[in-house]
């Protein structure tokens, strides 16, 4: 059988080979590859599109050896594993203690915060751009707990559609 | 040849806009419907001008614009305003285009019903009475069996109401979302394409007419909200009212939040949520290819439905005639359901 996955790679030499090469020694063999270097995401990272053809409890070792490796997988099969989710915070983002707000959308099981992007203005005020990785399903969570944080601290939150 | 005999009440921009696109219009309405448009009378909140022989559009608007009120128009100017220009003249249709109030709706509640009351068919531009006492002025008309029509109080000339009704009876809408107010949308793709912040890009607005003096309605959310309402009222048959939404407006947006939403490929506008779920007007990210990412005074909506999927419209939110002719729309509706029999 076969499975697609899209892994989220750094942009460094030998990390694709590195993926690459438990595949063939797990009894799997790669159908394609499709690596674009120019379309990074907001961690530098990159997609990559790979098809491997197996027998399922190979195809499950592949998935456990990446998993252990660390390697971040995107989507399983066109299913969404991870979803990113962009919101941004207006307000006194700073002096409402950062580092306190990224710690508490941390603390969600499987929520992460892999990307914060903060513009300071004259008033002292600040916009702060938190992308977030989170599991499937879990959008509505983080959100409700963003709102939660920003309520709590007086910030402004503007949210996807 | 049928007349069809109009008053219409608010002779500020909307108003004018109607008596303009009526005296553009009436020769093809004339062919097209077998109907002849008589103006009756025209008032405002300090005057009128009533003949029941009908009005020269093109001299009331040169009456306003040159001498600053209605009483001044030749013969039939006079110092009778608001309520009291009903009971006048003999009319089938009041076209209502005084400013909206959300305070208490007036005086477009207080014409509307007294209109109901009469027998005589309303079409509306106001948001004020839609958006706090939509199904008491619903229960009014139908008790009176009259038609009533609010197509301009919903993104002007864009196509909505009428378009769900009309277009689109198949489907079921479950959600509307939708940029339902051009000024912020302005403000917004301004502070975008030029960095400009908040403050400047308002002022710059003001000058140019898009904003109002007074901008709290417009950047407040205020105006989304009321059209939130009647969208959920009209449409979703939610009975919300004014106080049920959740309002948050624009001025709090700063261009260093537009600036980090770009780079990522985003653009904040003030969206209009009407749902089950939700009735909210915030401002929201939207991906940059999106329906949502349009530009300048324009509205747009996005309709989820069950058998049509997502549908969306677009158009010009405000202005005189585009507003006027969302207006003309509902009149002639109400023609083909009442005098073309």
């Amino acid at each position: 059988m076969k499975m697609n996955l899209v892994l989220e790679l750094q942009d460094v030499p030998g990390q694709l080979v590195s993926v690459l090469d438990p595949i063939s020694g797990l009894g799997t063999n790669l159908v394609t590859v499709i690596h674009q270097r120019d379309s990074k995401n907001e961690k530098g990272m990159i997609p990559v599109q790979i098809t491997i053809e197996g027998e399922r409890d190979n195809l499950k070792q592949v998935i456990q050896k990446l998993t252990d490796m660390n390697i971040t997988i995107l989507e399983k099969d066109g299913v969404i594993v991870k979803e990113k989710i962009i919101t941004i915070l207006i307000g006194h983002v700073i002096d409402r203690d950062i580092k306190d707000t990224m710690d508490q959308i941390n603390l969600l099981e499987g929520i992460s915060v892999v990307g914060l992007d903060v513009k300071l203005e004259e008033e002292l005020e600040s916009s702060a751009m938190i992308v977030i990785e989170s599991d499937a399903g879990k959008k509505d969570m983080v959100l409700n707990k963003v709102q939660e944080i920003a309520t709590y601290k007086d910030l402004l939150v503007v949210n996807e559609i | 040849m049928k007349e069809l005999k109009l008053i219409l009440m608010g002779f500020g921009a909307v108003g004018k806009g109607v008596a303009e696109s009526i005296s553009i219009k009436r020769n093809n309405i004339k062919d097209k419907f077998g109907i002849d448009f008589k103006l009756v009378a025209v008032g405002d909140s300090s005057s009128s001008a009533i003949s029941a022989n009908g009005l020269d559009e093109k001299l009331l608007i040169e009456t306003k614009e040159k001498k600053g009120t209605l009483d001044k128009y030749p013969e039939f100017g006079s110092n009778i305003n608001g309520e009291a220009v009903l009971d006048k003249v003999d009319y089938d249709l009041l076209v209502e285009a005084t400013p909206t109030n959300i305070e208490n709706g007036e005086p477009a509640k207080s014409l509307t019903i007294k209109a109901f009351n009469a027998g005589k068919d309303v079409v509306t531009s106001n948001k004020g009475h839609l958006a706090l006492f939509f199904s008491e002025m619903i229960e009014i008309a139908n008790q009176n069996n009259v038609e009533f029509k609010y197509e301009a109080s919903v993104g002007g000339a864009m196509p909505i109401i009428n378009f769900a009704e009309k277009t689109l009876p198949s489907s079921k809408i479950f959600s509307i979302i939708g940029i339902l107010n051009g000024t912020t949308n302005y403000i917004l793709s301004r502070m975008t394409i030029e960095g400009s912040s908040y403050k400047n890009t308002l002022e710059e607005s003001q000058q140019l007419g898009i904003a109002e003096t007074d901008p709290t309605q417009d950047v407040e959310g205020i105006d989304a909200a009321c059209k939130t309402v009647i969208l959920a009222n009209s449409l979703l048959g939610i009975p919300a009212t004014y106080s049920d939404v959740e309002v948050e407006g624009i001025s709090k947006i700063t261009s260093e939040a537009i600036g980090l939403a770009k780079k990522e490929g985003y653009f904040i506008k003030l969206i209009a949520e009407v749902s089950k779920h939700a009735l909210k007007v915030s401002p929201r990210l939207i991906k940059k290819n999106s329906p949502y990412a349009i530009e300048g005074t324009l509205n747009m909506a996005t309709l989820k439905t069950d058998l049509a999927d997502e549908v969306t419209v677009v158009g010009k939110g405000a202005g005189s005639i585009e507003t006027a002719s969302a207006m003309l729309t509902d009149i002639i509706n109400i023609i083909k359901i009442k005098y073309q029999k």
